[in-house]
């Protein structure tokens, strides 16, 4: 699985849902999108529900999430979700 | 439009609600200018009912408009508040409210028992209404951050500065004597401009100035204390001013610092910004908080120094403050909206943000805007620049008005002829 990565802690707003849209509209049955960010970017997780993708939101730290997206119902994201990135 | 928990977009309201209430305000502004221009350097005497006519018009028919559009769009996103029907709700606040400004400011200008009446029953039942609905809804919200427990207190603060209009209104249309007028409509002023806008406008700062503009968070002490420590100073404030007048004015003062303080901090958290380059946005940010450490500083030189002059200008300074702040946000506010109202829709064709409203474009209300204030600061002093100041408030409150009406129109042409996509 190919990942698409996405660190928008350093974002202005509201250029991690810009920027998650287009790379939303990349996303294959082998890719998913990665994203790191310093909230739970929940207009993001409405519009990926709306549109039927799977996906997964962990909150590893107080401002450190994980945010996983994909298209491929089969793919188990928690065995994508890596905590040692953002800590660097 | 923010990210915090709790947050949906379908338990936010639709765009055109947001947008009702913003057009209100800007027609009210448009208003506000042509007060101006009729009746001239009267505006600045306080006891004239030129000054009152045009502070409500400012503080109810702009301010209390564009922030109750605001809260409508914040509370289900900041707070997780869920409003039920609140397109049906919204109509039910904004046609009485609507009237009722236009009724009080009619009733200043006749002072007749009839109008005040009526003033009094449409804005006490549709703001004390839409105020009861939303602190009710943010009273069962199990986890606060600091802006929405701020915002639960500007609520209350605007319930009291209603309450409090109620025995003025009733002592000016003679239902009661009114022994305690001046003290009331000084708690009146205090809450309407300290607790309910100035404390709104720091409430939403500790969401949107980290979010917007990348800068470092606030203190934790500061966002957690900062709002119930500024409520509970001005419900302090309420006893002295009954009975210790001349302690209730070293209170001000206190309270005046206070304000100052977030206001420095907010600047100093603004030039920790981590990306270089200033949109208009940031500059209106700016303006407005300088705008109101200019204000405070005038505020505790007036009690000083009682020059005539003072008054005056601490009221524009003020008035810049939260003009300026409420513009920062509407430009932020709008294009946003649109945009993702429209993606959340699934339009493919949906406009980009700089095409619901240009940067460009921003930049040159700025400018507007900055002229204004800078020439009604001078018509104190030479009262013939009062009529340009006019004429540039209805050219700043026109530039929003179109700004609303482009949106809208850009909204519903991608609604109607746009292309869907299903992105997965």
């Amino acid at each position: 699985m190919k990942r698409l990565f996405l660190d928008a802690r350093e974002m202005e707003h509201p250029q991690p849902l810009e920027r998650a849209i287009t790379l939303l509209r990349e996303l294959g049955d082998e890719n998913y999108l990665y994203m790191i960010h310093y909230r739970n970017p929940i207009p993001l997780i409405t519009l990926a529900k709306r549109q039927n993708f799977t996906l997964l939101a962990h909150e590893q730290s107080e401002r450190l999430w994980h945010i996983l997206i994909c298209k491929n119902k089969e793919i188990n994201l928690n065995r994508l979700l890596d905590t040692n990135i953002g800590l660097e | 439009m923010f990210q915090q928990n709790g947050l949906s977009l379908d338990q936010a309201p639709p765009i055109s609600l947001i947008f009702r209430f913003f057009f209100i305000a800007s027609l009210f502004g448009i208003f506000s200018g042509l007060i101006m221009l009729y009746y001239g350097e009267d505006i600045f005497d306080s006891s004239s009912v030129a000054h009152i006519i045009l502070i409500h018009t400012l503080t109810l028919g702009v301010m209390a408009s564009f922030m109750l559009g605001a809260l409508f769009q914040m509370l289900p996103v900041i707070a997780g508040v869920v409003l039920d029907a609140p397109t049906r709700r919204s109509w039910w606040v904004q046609i009485p409210f609507a009237l009722g400004v236009i009724v009080l400011l009619f009733a200043f200008g006749f002072s007749t028992r009839l109008l005040y009446t009526l003033s009094t029953l449409l804005l006490g039942v549709s703001l004390l209404s839409a105020i009861g609905m939303m602190l009710m809804r943010l009273w069962k919200v199990s986890y606060h951050s600091a802006s929405s427990r701020g915002m639960m207190i500007a609520l209350v603060s605007f319930c009291l500065t209603i309450l409090l209009a109620l025995y003025l209104t009733a002592t000016m249309s003679g239902y009661i004597d009114g022994e305690y007028y001046s003290q009331v409509k000084r708690l009146h002023y205090h809450f309407g401009l300290f607790g309910w806008i100035t404390l709104l406008i720091f409430s939403i700062s500790f969401q949107v100035i980290e979010m917007f503009y990348v800068t470092p968070a606030y203190p934790k002490a500061l966002s957690k204390y900062f709002t119930p420590l500024l409520f509970g100073w001005l419900l302090l404030l309420m006893p002295l001013i009954f009975f210790a007048s001349s302690v209730s004015r070293i209170a001000d003062i206190v309270l005046w610092f206070m304000m100052m303080g977030f206001a420095i901090v907010t600047l100093y958290r603004l030039s920790q910004r981590k990306r270089p380059l200033a949109d208009a946005t940031i500059w209106f940010w700016r303006l407005g908080l300088v705008s109101l450490v200019v204000s405070m500083l005038l505020m505790i030189l007036y009690i000083f120094v009682p020059w005539h002059a003072i008054a005056p200008l601490y009221s524009i300074t003020f008035a810049s403050f939260a003009l300026s702040v409420v513009f920062a946000m509407f430009y932020k506010i709008v294009p946003f909206l649109t945009w993702f109202h429209l993606n959340a829709q699934g339009y493919y064709t949906a406009p980009m943000m700089h095409e619901v409203i240009h940067p460009r474009t921003a930049k040159k209300h700025f400018w507007i805007h900055i002229y204004l204030i800078m020439t009604l600061f001078l018509s104190v002093f030479e009262p013939v620049l009062l009529y340009v100041a006019g004429v540039l408030t209805l050219l700043s409150f026109s530039w929003v008005m179109y700004q609303i009406i482009h949106a809208h129109l850009l909204y519903k042409k991608t609604q109607a002829t746009g292309e869907k996509f299903e992105i997965s």
